[in-house]
C-alpha cells in the first residue's frame, strides 16, 4: 500500500512541474512588455526606471532563472499583484473563492442526486421505456449548453414567477437563505451536464455488477431486487463512478466562467475573464495554476481512495 | 469495355455485404439516424442558409426601431441594432461548423502524430509527452482555450487553434492507448519479422486501426468546439464583431431576455441541436464499428 501510496504521488510531481511551466510560459508569451503593464500608460519613465523595475522583477535574469524565482515565490504564497486592483493575488482571489466553491459543492450534490437516480432508473429496467427514457435525458444533457438552460431557467423562474433573482449573489454568511436562492440557478445549470456524466457511467458500471455471479447468487438466496441493489450492488458500482471526480472539478470551473457570468456572480469564473480583458496577468496565471494544482490533486486523491478501497488496482495497476 | 472485364476478373471482395451489413446496423438505431439527419440538416443550413435569407447579418434595419417582435419581414424579429435575427442565426451556424470541423483537424492529426510517436519512441520521449499530455489534460478545455486565446487574441483562426490545443490531448491519448493495443496484435508481430520498418507499419497497418476511434472522438469534437466556440464569443473573446455568430447572438441578447427571450433561446437552440447531432453521430459511428455490437444483431 505505502508503494502504491508513494508511486501515484510520484507520478503527481511531473505532472504538476509540467503544468507550472506551462502557465509560466504562458506569462511570458503574452503580448507587451510587463513592465509597460507595471509602469501604467503614462511613458514618463525614464531608461534607468525602466532597467530598475526590470530588476526588481528580475526580468533582466535568464528565462530558466525566472522560472525559479517565479516558483519559490509561489511556494511561500507570493503570487504577485493584481495589475488591476494593486492588491496581492492571494486576497484578490481569496475573496472571490467562496461563491464558486459554494456553486460547485451544491452542484456536485444535485448532478451526484439526479445522475445516480437517472443510471440506476436506467440499468434496472435495462431495454426498457424507462432505459429509453433515461438515456434520452442523459444524450440531451451532454449536449445542452449553459446558455440555453440558463436562459430558460431564468425566463421562467426570475422573470415570470419571479420566485429566484437572476443575478447577483449573497455570501452563505450574511444570509444562508438568501444566499441558496441566489445559487440555486447556476448550480443546477451546471449540474446537468455532470448528472448526465454521472447517469452514463452508473449505468454502465452497475450493468456491469448486475451480471456477476454474487448478483446471481443474491438473487438465488431469495432477496428482493430493490436488497440485492442496496446491499451487493450498489457499493461496487460507485466506484468507477468516484473515478470521474477529478474531471468533474475541472467541468465545474470551466462552467463557472459561463455561469458566472450569466448570473453576475462574483466567483473565481468571472473573476478570470476579468483579469483576461483587463490583461491583469498575475491574477490570471494565478487562478489557472490553481485550477490545475485542484485537479491534479483532486485525481491524486481518487487514485488513493480508490487503491484503499479496491485491493485489485493497488496491486495490478502501476503507474499507468 | 476492356475496364469492365477487367473488373469482372478481380476476385469479388467483401466489400458490398459490408456495406449493406453496415447500412442494416444503421437502421436498427434510430439515434444515429436522428443524429445524421441534425448533422445534414445543419451542414444543409449553413451552406444554404446565406442563399435563403433576404437581409445580410451585419446590415441594421433603420426604418423600424430595434428589437422587433418576429413579424414578416424579419421572421425572427431584430437584435438590439435591429439586424436580421434569421440572418444572423443561420450565417452562425457557417462560423460554427467551420470552427467546428477547422479545429478538429488541427487537434487530431498533430494529436494522432503525437500519440504514435509516443508508443514507437518510447522510453523518455513517451514519458515526456505523457506528462505534457496530463498536464494539458489538468487545464479545463474552457480555461485552456481561454488563456491562449488572450495570449495570442481573439480571431477565426486564433479561436480555432485555441480550441485544437485544448482538445489535442483527448486525441493523443486516445491513439497512444489503441496503439498500444493494437501493436500487441499477432498480424502486426508477423510483418515485423518479416521485416517491415516501424514507419511502414505504423502507416500501413496500425493507422487503419486507429482510424475508427479517432473518427468517434472527432465527430464529439466538433461538438465540443462548436460549444467552445460559443462560449468564447460569448465571452466577447472568439471571432469579433460584427460577424455573426451563435456565442455573440446569446451575448448581446441576454441583456434583453426579458423583451426578446428568443434572441438567445434561438442561438442556444441551435447550439444543442448541432452538439447533440455531432454527439449521436459519434455514438452512432462506434456502436456500428463494434464488432462486438455487430455480432449482436
Amino acid at each position: 500500500m505505502t508503494k502504491y501510496l508513494l508511486g501515484r504521488v510520484l507520478a503527481a510531481l511531473p505532472v504538476l512541474f509540467v503544468c507550472s511551466v506551462l502557465i509560466f510560459a504562458l506569462g511570458r508569451l503574452l503580448p507587451g512588455d510587463p513592465v509597460s503593464f507595471i509602469a501604467g500608460s503614462e511613458s514618463t519613465l525614464t531608461r534607468e526606471q525602466v532597467d530598475a523595475i526590470r530588476r526588481d522583477y528580475g526580468l533582466d535574469q535568464p528565462i530558466y532563472t525566472q522560472y525559479a524565482i517565479w516558483i519559490g515565490k509561489i511556494a511561500t504564497g507570493d503570487f504577485g499583484r493584481s495589475f488591476l486592483s494593486r492588491r496581492p493575488v492571494t486576497e484578490v482571489i481569496a475573496i472571490r473563492m467562496l461563491p464558486t466553491a459554494q456553486i460547485a459543492v451544491q452542484s456536485l450534490l444535485l448532478a451526484t442526486i439526479i445522475g445516480v437516480w437517472a443510471g440506476i432508473f436506467s440499468a434496472v429496467g435495462r431495454n426498457t421505456w424507462k432505459d429509453w427514457l433515461a438515456t434520452l435525458l442523459t444524450l440531451a444533457g451532454a449536449a445542452v449548453p449553459f446558455f440555453l438552460t440558463a436562459s430558460i431557467l431564468m425566463i421562467i423562474f426570475a422573470l415570470r414567477l419571479r420566485w429566484l433573482p437572476a443575478s447577483g449573489y449573497i455570501p452563505l454568511s450574511v444570509d444562508p437563505l438568501g444566499s441558496l436562492r441566489t445559487t440555486l440557478l447556476p448550480s443546477l445549470v451546471l449540474s446537468l451536464a455532470l448528472a448526465a456524466v454521472l447517469a452514463r457511467q452508473t449505468r454502465s458500471s452497475l450493468m456491469e455488477v448486475l451480471q456477476q455471479q454474487y448478483i446471481t447468487t443474491a438473487r438465488a438466496k431469495g432477496l428482493r431486487e430493490i436488497a440485492v441493489l442496496r446491499a451487493h450492488a450498489l457499493k461496487n458500482a460507485f466506484l468507477p463512478v468516484l473515478t470521474i471526480l477529478g474531471f468533474q472539478l475541472a467541468y465545474l470551473f470551466g462552467g463557472a466562467v459561463i455561469t458566472e457570468t450569466i448570473f453576475a456572480i462574483p466567483g473565481m469564473g468571472r473573476l478570470l475573464v476579468d483579469s483576461v480583458g483587463a490583461r491583469d496577468y498575475a491574477v490570471m496565471q494565478a487562478l489557472v495554476l490553481l485550477v490545475s494544482v485542484t485537479v491534479v490533486v483532486a485525481n491524486l486523491l481518487v487514485d488513493l481512495v480508490y487503491g484503499f478501497l479496491d485491493p485489485r488496482i493497488r496491486l495490478v495497476r502501476r503507474g499507468n | 469495355m476492356a475496364t469492365n472485364t477487367l473488373a469482372a476478373a478481380e476476385p469479388v471482395h467483401a466489400p458490398k455485404p459490408r456495406l449493406i451489413g453496415f447500412a442494416r446496423r444503421v437502421r436498427a438505431r434510430p439515434l444515429f439516424l436522428l443524429g445524421i439527419a441534425l448533422v445534414s440538416a445543419l451542414v444543409l443550413v449553413a451552406v444554404l442558409g446565406p442563399f435563403l435569407v433576404q437581409y445580410s447579418p451585419i446590415e441594421q434595419d433603420t426604418v423600424n426601431p430595434p428589437l422587433a417582435p418576429p413579424s414578416a419581414a424579419h421572421l425572427m424579429g431584430t437584435d438590439y441594432l435591429g439586424r436580421d435575427a434569421l440572418s444572423r442565426l443561420l450565417y452562425g451556424a457557417g462560423v460554427s461548423l467551420q470552427v467546428g470541423i477547422a479545429s478538429v483537424a488541427l487537434a487530431s492529426i498533430p494529436g494522432i502524430v503525437l500519440g504514435m510517436i509516443a508508443v514507437y519512441r518510447g522510453g523518455w520521449l513517451d514519458d515526456l509527452i505523457n506528462r505534457f499530455l496530463d498536464a494539458l489534460m489538468a487545464f479545463p478545455s474552457l480555461v485552456l482555450a481561454l488563456a491562449i486565446v488572450a495570449v495570442v487574441g481573439p480571431s477565426l483562426l486564433n479561436v480555432e487553434l485555441a480550441i485544437a490545443v485544448a482538445s489535442l490531448p483527448h486525441y493523443a491519448r486516445l491513439v497512444r492507448g489503441q496503439v498500444l493495443a493494437v501493436r500487441e496484435f499477432e498480424y502486426v508481430t508477423a510483418i515485423r519479422a518479416v521485416g517491415a520498418r516501424d514507419v511502414r507499419i505504423m502507416f500501413r497497418h496500425v493507422l487503419p486501426n486507429v482510424i475508427s476511434p479517432t473518427l468517434v472522438q472527432a465527430s464529439l469534437g466538433v461538438g465540443f468546439a462548436i460549444t467552445a466556440e460559443a462560449s468564447l464569443s460569448f465571452l466577447g473573446l472568439g471571432v469579433q464583431p460584427p460577424a455573426p455568430t451563435w456565442g455573440s447572438m446569446i451575448q448581446t441578447g441576454f441583456q434583453y431576455l426579458e423583451v426578446a427571450p428568443w434572441l438567445v433561446v434561438a442561438p442556444g437552440t441551435m447550439i444543442f441541436v448541432a452538439v447533440l447531432g455531432f454527439n449521436l453521430l459519434g455514438d452512432g459511428i462506434r456502436e456500428a464499428l463494434d464488432p462486438h455490437m455487430r455480432s449482436a444483431n
